[in-house]
């Protein structure tokens, strides 16, 4: 038996569950090769909830600090590897007019990550949705669930918070309006 | 209107745009934003960029992930940095690529470790970087993989250590060969013998695991990243260390301590060799699972099989050293290599006996009737203390109950231990840890009572009373100056 603090006892192979889960999400639209980077990714989250010795209280506390362990280590990584240069020369009007381009996702996460700080002064509940969704890939009604809202009115904030994050990314807006 | 109130709003105002059809959803905005013409402009503007958002997140993170989680630099053959020129890249390690180069000041061959960028992204992190990686240059030893220097170019650091010309340990489990008895205790001590010398010098590997183990052409044994598993966490907050972006980023060889985040000291590597010299026996990592989460919650929870069932021509002395390193509390362990040394060499000299708990079969045979005779004074007590209560009826009746009560608890538990010791061998330290505190103070406690029924007895039955008071005395001086001595013999001296 490992002699420990019992209640790390109990919450660790819950822990195990669900990271094994949210891996398991992310397997599903995988390419192959990837297994091992969403394996990574879960592993080292997992070693970041049980570094902080936080305690969480039930199973959507636990994702919601799980998610957020996630979005930390993924927008580290993008910063550290010089995203943020890369960001700072793409061309703003083009994000405007067009889709926006995956691989410019990448490059434009440290951006997002800021975005989503200050979306998350002015809703809470906005940065937790992405986050879950965007973060730690959950699907809407995994999303809706963890955080006590019906599937609908979920759909409709994802809306409203990928429409905020677009507007804020694409720099249509000037500073005042805020 | 707040921030907050404007806020609440135009969220409503935009969940309820969503649900209007479009020919209709001015004339909507003009009815429901009357009187606010800012807020119906924001809202018109989070629509109009709804409209626009594409696949704007809509894909989780993971599908780009391996951009993330990967490398950003490889070198090709010829690259040139410093005085180094590549020759071509040996793998994948935990850390990132390594690459064989030549040095050319020395003229000597090289293994050079890429890290990954996100260490060296701030200048504290650096400092500590160049700290740790002179403390593991300052390791030679022939079982260790020397580290030269960490060097920096262009912004991205390296180490350069020595170059190995071997295979790794994992290649060899995969290869599927087993090694022969004679091969296994000589790989133990020689990767003994290698940790000894780090933990010596105050330097945990961390990190230790059959890929981070080169088996030299000339059969030699030698282990790679010494000291530097702290460099690959891009900070010590972040706690256990991690070797992200790889397959070996698995909590597969890590100590039940280290998986929960728990500080980290020599007994970790201890744990590690046990895992790896178990995998290397029998060819089964002992807490075998589908998933690396699996593996790690096997770790902390179940027992691995005793190598016995899966190889009985491995030498029990290995066995239990393996068991030993295997358990799941620190203190149950090896305190550092050197104990792993100094138990498989009792086993050398003293084959067929067990290096572990169990000690030689006389000092065993002296615990188990140390264990007997403490039993039968139990009863001795008990049946006294029945006595003294027919001859001097009143106190002493409470004073036998007492007496039997802790007679019966204690007696259990010293059964429970012999029980173990025959049985379960491997659980006997930790058995003998949970119940001394309970021996200890049922024997004092069956010591003081006899010596007070003794007092009681005294004036009418003087040598029945002096009897008494003796046995008392006695129970609690043998628990409490032969005992510990015994079991100590016992469990640390197999030898004697």
């Amino acid at each position: 038996m490992p002699h420990s603090v019992p209640s790390a006892d109990q919450l660790v192979p819950a822990v195990y569950n669900e990271l094994r889960r949210l891996a398991a999400a992310y397997m599903r639209r995988e390419r192959p090769g990837q297994t091992l980077q969403a394996t990574a990714l879960v592993h080292e989250a997992f070693m970041r909830l049980a570094g902080t010795g936080q305690p969480w209280n039930d199973r959507n506390h636990f994702l919601a600090i799980a998610a957020r362990s996630m979005r930390q280590i993924l927008v580290e990584r993008a910063r550290a590897r010089g995203a943020q240069k890369r960001w700072a020369g793409l061309d703003r009007v083009s994000l405007t007019d067009s889709l926006v381009r995956a691989a410019d996702e990448d490059a434009m996460l440290p951006a997002l990550d800021d975005a989503l700080t200050r979306l998350e002064q002015l809703d809470p509940e906005q940065a937790r949705i992405v986050e879950l969704r965007y973060f730690a890939g959950l699907g809407i009604e995994e999303t809706a669930d963890a955080l006590g809202i019906s599937p609908a009115t979920l759909k409709r904030r994802w809306a409203l918070a990928r429409a905020w994050l677009f507007r804020e990314l694409s720099g249509t807006r000037s500073p005042d309006q805020r | 209107m707040t921030s907050a109130d404007h806020w609440r709003r135009v969220r409503d105002l935009f969940e309820g745009a969503l649900e209007q059809p479009p020919e209709r959803l001015d004339a909507w905005l003009d009815r429901e934003a009357v009187g606010d013409p800012q807020i119906r402009a924001d809202v018109r503007s989070l629509l109009d960029h709804h409209q626009r958002t594409g696949s704007f997140l809509a894909d989780p993170l993971g599908n780009r992930m391996a951009d993330l989680m990967g490398e950003s630099r490889v070198l090709q053959p010829g690259d040139r940095l410093g005085s180094y020129t590549i020759v071509r890249e040996l793998g994948r390690g935990g850390m990132g690529r390594v690459y064989l180069a030549t040095d050319a000041t020395l003229g000597r061959n090289v293994a050079i470790k890429a890290l990954p960028p996100e260490l060296t992204f701030d200048t504290s992190h650096r400092d500590r970087l160049r700290r740790e990686a002179r403390a593991a240059a300052a390791l030679t030893h022939p079982g260790i993989c020397t580290v030269y220097a960490l060097e920096e170019f262009d912004g991205d650091l390296y180490i350069a250590a020595e170059f190995v010309d071997g295979t790794t340990l994992r290649y060899q489990l995969d290869s599927g060969r087993r090694p022969s008895a004679a091969e296994v205790t000589r790989v133990a001590g020689e990767l003994a013998a290698a940790l000894t010398h780090a933990h010596e010098h105050g330097i945990v590997h961390r990190d230790l695991k059959p890929d981070n183990v080169m088996m030299t052409s000339d059969g030699r044994v030698k282990i790679l990243d010494f000291g530097l598993a702290r460099l690959s966490t891009p900070d010590a907050a972040v706690g256990p260390i991690t070797q992200p972006g790889t397959i070996f980023g698995t909590p597969a060889y890590m100590a039940p301590e280290q998986l929960q985040g728990q500080t980290v000291d020599a007994r970790a590597d201890v744990f590690a060799f046990g895992v790896l010299l178990y995998e290397y026996v029998t060819g089964v990592h002992p807490f075998a699972a589908a998933t690396p989460l699996g593996v790690a919650g096997r770790i902390l929870e179940s027992e691995a099989t005793p190598i016995a069932e899966r190889r009985p021509d491995i030498s029990a002395a290995v066995a239990a050293v393996v068991e030993r390193c295997l358990e799941k509390a620190p203190a149950d362990r090896f305190e550092s290599g050197a104990g792993i040394v100094r138990a498989l060499q009792r086993g050398h000299r003293a084959p067929g006996r067990v290096a572990h708990g169990s000690g030689s079969r006389r000092l065993a045979w002296w615990w188990r009737a140390h264990q007997f005779v403490a039993i039968g004074l139990y009863f001795i007590a008990s049946v006294l203390c029945w006595q003294i209560k027919e001859w001097q009826p009143g106190f002493t009746t409470a004073i036998f109950v007492a007496v039997a009560v802790a007679s019966t608890v204690a007696g259990v538990f010293r059964g429970h231990l012999v029980f173990t010791e025959r049985m379960n061998d491997p659980r006997l330290s930790i058995e003998l840890r949970r119940a001394s505190l309970v021996t200890l103070l049922m024997d004092v406690l069956i010591g003081l009572e006899l010596a007070a029924a003794g007092m009681l007895l005294a004036p009418s039955r003087p040598v029945p009373a002096v009897l008494t008071i003796a046995l008392g005395v006695g129970i609690a001086l043998v628990r409490l100056v032969m005992e510990p001595s015994t079991t100590a013999a016992f469990l640390e001296n197999p030898e004697a």
